[in-house]
């Protein structure tokens, strides 16, 4: 067994033996039902032998220890040349169905391998990062008892059964599908893989080292848009959506990161000694930027600031697949044009792990500028977006 | 498009199932029968039910749900009325094994329930193993592991997709998918195509790593002797042949010796002392009485009383050099142990309950032994033609004119005692026990010959005289008991002794071999001057000369090269390496593991220096043109092997085995025999046949075109052969 194929571990019989006195993470090997009747059984028949001096007996019990041997030996060979992959499928949404696929290989020359089944689990990363290190050996066993059980409930679980033989050089895929409950950064793994090969005696979980960690982003959510709502005449500060630029060229503005190169006009750019870039009519019809705020002041429920990232994502998208996506930007940082679609991933990933900033006001963040779209709470729970000051969409 | 090999599906895997649970509970049935517990009839019933259940999954469907809910009270009701009323255990649980089994065997099964075939069908086996210490046993044990192996692992592959958790069981009544479409011709053509040879070679391979595992642990498991031992056989009673009770009727011997079956096998630790004609002493009879022999009370009460124990000191010292005799006692044969004559110790495997005389050399169990029995006998005279008796000699000076039975007692009326006395006188006068046993034989062999189907003479009177008066053949017994009764009617003490005459020497396991058709009754009469025993058998033919021979001459004469001598050498090899291990045994096995070790050492470190001392005479030879040229091809075929694999290139040997097990390319190959196409359709059938799998064209499109271009062929030829007509 090796995640990477072809690849021979270091040291693999002193982690075998260090193995036996401490295992590692996930790995157990517990009597099935099978097993403890084969455990009474041998203790029975020997018990039963020395009593008896039969060497009939003698030679049942050492059929069943041989027997135990062979199936010892039989799951090392299931398990032997055995390669796996974990591969998560991008994007993760909160609230939708994600599918991580494992893709596995049996190296072996002409054995199969039957009966395994594989152990995920995702589990979310702690936003806030690493807190104070407590040990629970201090630490009330409550409060230990608590955390454990949060971190328990949080963690999503799934086992995948290999139901098919696979045989010698052969390759299969065993999907997962998990459900993240929000955004943030989940870590998705391998917990182990299992078998009851090859006579149901014992259940071997092997613990394995795989894992993924991705960003999960907001749910998106149902708002209502609002009309009347357009965004005005760009004053020469819009950049472009997209890479067409059909209309009559309109203005001439400095050169940003993420600008189009075709888009750079050489002869004016010689001459004022600075790029400068070509705006066109078309580009900047109705088109905004999004500004996220997350500042603790202006978002006092946290339910609240959920639904307020939501309801940015999901605008965001929407914007962008219209076309009318310009910037983004968050909090006092630099707005990015999102031309592309890795610009609105990296915006969305950005959107997965914000929180609500300490403080009050944040710096520089006192007026937004024109055509772009601000988000501000509404009542109690809904949250609404603003451009120029108008409501253009609530939740 | 990449083919896959073929696999069974989930129904083929249950119908696997299925097949093996009940092959496993069929062979553990089978062993009731010959367990001797009267229990075949159940057996039978259990045998018969599982088989016809086995052969048609589909009937446990059928089986009314009244019986699966009245199944387990009335199994349970059974066997506690069973124990109530035959009071025996064994045989109690031993049928409730069976009741279980039959149960299991015709309702469909889940994973406990085969885990639980499993357990039954393994308590059976080892039960039968140990009360008959059979080499059947080895060789049931062997394909009960191998089938039971087999099903368990069927079993976690088929519930290998609920994650080991055995799937629902059908609906009482409702015949599952897998039972409904069942076919025995189908699951074993499919078998034969999802079979690769290497897999089986590797599960045979492992198999017999798990023999050779098991031995090596039968060896090396650590044995301490217990005294306070379980005896198994105690559950179960027995009976044995009547000829060797300690009462005989004329005849019983007789049918004895129609059984060709082995009675025991005897080791001789130096075969140089092995006598030509042996005679394993078993009963002593000496009261007479209507036509048959038994023990006495007042011999009975020789015998003492009972002990336990492992081993028997008789107190007589035979002096140094006597050899080792191991015997090999079957089941069924008698409580009394064969034995030659006195003996120093006689030790058991484990702790026994018997019974002693050191003067009548007899050793008597308490039961019949369940199983073989196996004794070691230190210190044996091996030539019991006299038999020393001080007891008796004591007793015989002290006699007075009315005192107990001294072997003289003739319970006759006095007709026959007449008829006796007149026999007596046509032996004519002799002076001394061994002078008259003389004569007494040679009349006896002038007057009737030997008959293994004898004939009493009608009239009154006691039968034996009856048939001594008359010139009627006899057998053994007879001759013995009128030798009895001449020397008793002359005053001499006599007795009858059964046992066994002979054997032969297996030529294979060297050993006495001694079968039921060996059975012997002999004489043996008193000789005062000697103060011993005389043996004296009517029936020897053989020269004394002859009879006192030993070890190679004698074993020459005994010599048994038979096919049935083989197979009973595999008996003895069992009781000797198997049966009878011990602690003893195994502190010489590992003794020898270490001398075989300490000298295979030795012979490879001489063998190195030999080797090496010839190399370098070699290498100091003249190195000419052939001496080179043989070296540098040496070295050419090495560096080729060693690239060929390092490379894996060996590969190329296995002669294209990987495409041979593959269905579709046979399939391909049959169309390029049968047809001679056109070119384009046996391009693609050989790159089918031979080409990697993804650039296949679609198989079944081409096998399509190949049999309309075969039926196209057709057509032509029988119009023409028509026109032709």
């Amino acid at each position: 067994m090796n995640p990477v194929p072809g690849k021979r571990p270091r040291h693999l019989w002193r982690r075998m033996l260090w193995g036996l006195v401490w295992p590692r993470r996930f790995e157990r090997t517990q009597p099935t039902i099978s097993g403890v009747v084969l455990i009474g059984l041998s203790m029975g028949i020997g018990t039963a032998a020395y009593n008896s001096a039969s060497n009939i007996l003698f030679i049942a019990l050492a059929l069943l220890l041989a027997c135990l041997i062979l199936s010892g030996v039989l799951a090392w060979l299931n398990l032997r040349g055995l390669a796996w992959q974990l591969e998560v499928q991008p994007p993760l949404r909160a609230g939708q169905p994600a599918e991580v696929s494992l893709e596995l290989s049996n190296g072996k020359k002409f054995l199969p391998t039957y009966a395994l089944w594989f152990e995920f689990a995702a589990a979310p990363r702690d936003r806030l990062g690493p807190g104070r290190p407590e040990s629970t050996i201090t630490a009330k066993g409550i409060d230990v008892w608590a955390a454990l059980k949060k971190a328990e409930s949080e963690q999503l679980r799934g086992t995948v059964h290999l139901r098919t033989r696979l045989d010698p050089g052969a390759r299969t895929r065993l999907d997962w599908m998990f459900t993240p409950a929000k955004r943030g950064r989940v870590r998705v793994e391998l917990r182990g893989v299992g078998s009851l090969f090859p006579f149901g005696f014992l259940r071997k979980l092997t613990g394995t080292d795989l894992s993924r960690e991705v960003p999960v982003w907001p749910a998106p959510v149902e708002y209502r848009r609002l009309a009347g709502a357009t965004p005005r005449r760009p004053q020469g500060e819009l950049r472009n959506a997209s890479v067409g630029h059909e209309g009559e060229m309109i203005a001439l503005r400095s050169y940003e990161s993420g600008d189009s190169h075709r888009l750079i006009h050489w002869k004016a750019s010689a001459r004022k000694r600075r790029l400068l870039i070509r705006q066109f009519s078309s580009q900047n019809s109705d088109a905004c930027s999004i500004w996220v705020r997350t500042d603790q002041g202006l978002w006092g429920s946290p339910e609240q600031f959920e639904t307020m990232v939501s309801l940015a994502a999901t605008l965001a998208q929407d914007l962008f697949r219209a076309g009318r996506l310009q910037s983004t930007a968050i909090d006092a940082g630099q707005p990015v044009a999102t031309k592309r679609l890795a610009d609105l991933e990296s915006f969305l990933d950005r959107l997965s792990e914000i929180e609500r900033a300490e403080g009050g006001a944040v710096p520089g963040q006192a007026r937004p500028r024109m055509n772009v779209m601000v988000f501000e709470p509404e009542g109690s729970r809904g949250v609404a977006a603003y451009v120029n000051g108008n409501k253009t969409a609530a939740t | 498009m990449e083919t896959r090999p073929p696999q069974l599906s989930l129904d083929e895997l249950q119908l696997v199932r299925w097949l093996l649970g009940g092959l496993l509970m069929a062979l553990s049935v089978a062993t009731v029968f010959y367990l001797d517990i009267n229990s075949e009839a159940m057996a039978a019933v259990a045998l018969l039910g599982v088989l016809v259940a086995l052969a048609n999954p589909r009937l446990p469907a059928r089986v009314h749900h009244w019986v699966h809910r009245l199944a387990f009270p009335a199994i349970v009701a059974f066997f506690v009325l069973d124990l109530r009323f035959t009071g025996q255990l064994l045989p109690a649980i031993v049928r409730l094994d069976l009741m279980l089994l039959l149960y299991r065997g015709i309702s469909y099964r889940a994973r406990r329930d085969d885990l639980q075939i499993v357990v039954l069908g393994l308590f059976l086996i080892v039960v039968a193993g140990v009360l008959t210490v059979s080499l059947l046993f080895a060789a049931q044990i062997l394909v009960f592991t191998a089938c039971a192996l087999c099903l368990l692992m069927v079993v976690t592959i088929a519930d290998s997709g609920e994650g080991g958790m055995s799937p629902k069981l059908a609906v009482r009544g409702v015949v599952p998918p897998w039972a409904a479409h069942a076919e025995w011709r189908r699951l074993l053509r499919r078998l034969w195509e999802v079979s690769d040879w290497r897999l089986l070679a590797s599960a045979a391979g492992l198999f017999v790593g798990v023999v050779v595992v098991s031995g090596l642990l039968f060896l090396a498991i650590p044995r301490f002797q217990l005294e306070n031992s379980l005896f198994l056989e105690r559950f179960v009673t027995r009976k044995a042949m009547t000829g060797f009770n300690d009462s005989i009727k004329f005849g019983d011997i007789t049918e004895i010796t129609q059984d060709d079956s082995v009675a025991f096998n005897v080791d001789l630790s130096d075969p140089a002392q092995a006598p030509a004609q042996p005679y394993w002493r078993m009963v002593v009879l000496d009261e007479y009485k209507n036509g048959g022999f038994k023990l006495s009370a007042a011999l009975r009460s020789e015998l003492g009383r009972e002990h336990t124990s492992a081993n028997i000191q008789s107190g007589v010292n035979t002096g140094r050099g006597a050899p080792t005799w191991t015997f090999y006692v079957e089941t069924g044969v008698s409580r009394y142990l064969p034995i030659l004559g006195r003996f120093e110790t006689l030790r058991f495997r484990e702790a026994q309950n018997y019974r002693f005389s050191r003067d009548l050399s007899i050793v008597a169990l308490r039961d019949e032994p369940a199983s073989m029995t196996a004794y070691r006998v230190e210190g044996m005279q091996a030539d019991s033609s006299s038999l020393r008796d001080p007891f008796f000699a004591a007793r015989w000076r002290s006699r007075g004119p009315v005192g107990p039975p001294l072997q003289l007692g003739l319970q006759l009326s006095d007709p026959d005692k007449a008829v006796l006395a007149r026999l007596d006188s046509e032996i004519g006068p002799t002076v001394g026990a061994k002078e008259f046993a003389a004569k007494a034989i040679d009349w006896l062999r002038a007057k009737h010959r030997y008959s293994l189907s004898p004939h009493f003479p009608d009239g009154a009177g006691d039968p034996l005289v009856r048939w001594m008066a008359s010139s009627e053949p006899g057998h053994c017994e007879l001759f013995a008991g009128a030798l009895v009764l001449l020397a008793r009617s002359e005053g001499i003490p006599a007795r009858v002794v059964t046992g066994f005459k002979g054997g032969t020497w297996n030529a294979y396991s060297g050993n006495y071999t001694i079968r039921n058709s060996d059975a012997h009754a002999w004489a043996e009469v008193w000789d005062a001057p000697s103060a011993s025993w005389l043996r004296e058998d009517p029936l020897a033919v053989a020269a004394a000369s002859a009879a006192k021979e030993k070890g190679d001459a004698a074993i020459a004469g005994l010599m048994d090269r038979s096919w049935s001598a083989r197979l009973n050498s595999l008996r003895v090899f069992w009781y000797r390496r198997i049966v009878n291990f011990d602690q003893q045994s195994q502190a010489e096995t590992l003794n020898a593991v270490k001398e075989a070790t300490g000298s295979s050492g030795k012979w490879l470190r001489s063998a190195i220096a030999d080797a090496l001392a010839r190399a370098k005479v070699w290498a100091r030879g003249p190195w000419d043109g052939p001496r080179i040229a043989e070296v540098g091809a040496v070295l050419v075929l090495v560096g080729l092997v060693s690239r060929l694999l390092a490379t894996g290139r060996w590969r190329l040997v296995t002669f294209g085995a990987r495409g041979k097990g593959d269905p579709i390319r046979r399939e391909a190959g049959r169309w390029l025999q049968r047809i001679d196409g056109p070119r384009a359709l046996r391009a693609d059938l050989e790159r089918i046949r031979f080409g990697p799998a993804p650039s296949w064209p679609r198989p079944t499109d081409v096998f399509g075109r190949a049999r309309r271009a075969a039926a196209s062929s057709r057509r032509p030829a029988r119009a023409s052969s028509q026109s032709t007509s």
